[in-house]
């Protein structure tokens, strides 16, 4: 069972998550949002992107966040978004892929 | 740049006041229905209590509950001066179910929305005081309620109750990977109806084959907690709203319901050890986060 252990800022920039495991991944926090899972974000049939970039402002950033279980953690938003769930295999998965470009 | 939104000032609550001084929430669950999860709650939690340990049960089956039959429990909860429920107490356990506001014998007929609210109502509306361990008699199968719950109660853990059917074992397995996927600990397989003991020769009948229960727990790699006999006294303790571990405590029933309490109280002692380090429920304020 993977879930954090820690979580760390850089600026409003960076979520660190630290996971039960020892690994670190540090998430750009507007890539978040831009990945928000949530029925609204995603259709929910068709796995489609309903959320543009144009949409998020580029300097978003979380209020709050907070568990939603155990196996999931939610984010209030600067936008007035908060529906997503954002499961931790979710999270470890939006990391992996995003890696190539990570680095910052 | 620092725009509050709306939602900003709606604490996001973790662990409700209310279920602060909960020390285990643990799910009994079933993929199949008629497996005996509420008698099973309700004898496990007597055997709980048994041990001195403070006990309450939240019957979550909202469209069949038996948990007000299981106790023998007539009456409704009061509700506070605050708008909270507070739980009928039976014999030192605290018992919360739908079944305490039924209407005779209406059937509940209501849609997932309505029911998804009902059981929050019933997890954080709820004056549950200091409990070392609340059971929740969920429904069978898997879906809106314990979806629900898996989300918003805080649960430390999951017992899943099977007989030894393949069609139970198999439901079961679902059941299982349900909870899995949510991050739940399962702490272990119960095997209800095991064998049937006869009163003539005193021999174990294994009438519905032996062992599906155990195969389960090892091809998943969960702990066994435990097989309970089939004994027409259990059925006839549930009717009578007294638990047989309470009515007949000698019965090898009654003694096989004290051993699983025993194995999942064990059981929960090596997870909170393993689980030690885990943030568990948070809520935390972006600037409360420390600069890496």
């Amino acid at each position: 069972m993977i879930a954090p252990i820690g979580f760390q800022r850089k600026n409003d920039r960076e979520l660190i998550v630290v996971w039960s495991d020892r690994k670190r991944s540090s998430f750009e926090v507007r890539e978040l949002r831009l990945n928000c899972p949530c029925a609204v974000c995603v259709n929910e049939w068709t796995g489609k992107k309903m959320l543009r970039s144009d949409d998020v402002p580029e300097n978003v950033r979380p209020l709050r966040i907070f568990s939603v279980g155990r196996y999931a953690m939610g984010i209030e938003w600067s936008d007035g978004h908060s529906t997503g769930i954002y499961g931790y295999d979710y999270m470890r998965r939006l990391e992996a892929a995003s890696l190539p470009r990570a680095g910052s | 740049m620092n725009q509050p939104s709306p939602q900003s000032q709606i604490p996001k609550p973790t662990r409700t006041e209310l279920l602060q001084d909960v020390r285990h929430i643990v799910a009994v669950a079933s993929g199949k229905g008629g497996v005996g999860k509420s008698t099973a709650t309700a004898n496990l939690a007597v055997a709980l209590a048994n041990t001195g340990a403070k006990v309450g049960v939240l019957d979550a089956d909202i469209y069949g509950p038996s948990m007000s039959l299981m106790f023998g429990v007539i009456k409704a909860p009061e509700i506070n001066e605050a708008k909270k429920l507070v739980p009928v107490t039976v014999r030192g356990i605290k018992v919360v179910s739908m079944a305490m506001f039924d209407e005779g014998e209406k059937p509940v007929v209501w849609r997932g929305p309505m029911v998804s609210q009902m059981i929050q109502n019933f997890v954080f509306n709820v004056v549950w005081g200091e409990l070392d361990y609340l059971l929740i008699d969920m429904p069978p199968g898997t879906g809106d309620v314990q979806l629900t719950l898996t989300q918003n109660a805080p649960l430390s853990g999951a017992v899943i109750l099977t007989t030894p059917q393949e069609v139970s074992a198999l439901d079961a397995k679902k059941g299982l990977k349900m909870f899995q996927k949510v991050n739940v600990p399962v702490l272990g397989i119960v095997e209800n109806m095991s064998y049937f003991i006869c009163d003539e020769c005193a021999k174990k009948h294994y009438i519905f084959r032996q062992g599906g229960g155990r195969r389960i727990s090892e091809s998943l790699g969960v702990p066994f907690l435990g097989e309970i006999p089939l004994e027409p006294e259990v059925a006839e303790g549930g009717d009578a709203g007294t638990p047989i571990v309470e009515r007949r405590p000698n019965s090898p029933a009654a003694q096989a319901y004290t051993a699983v309490a025993a194995a999942m109280v064990s059981a929960l002692k090596i997870l909170s050890a393993e689980q030690a380090g885990l943030l568990g429920e948070f809520s935390l304020k972006w600037e409360e986060i420390p600069e890496a």
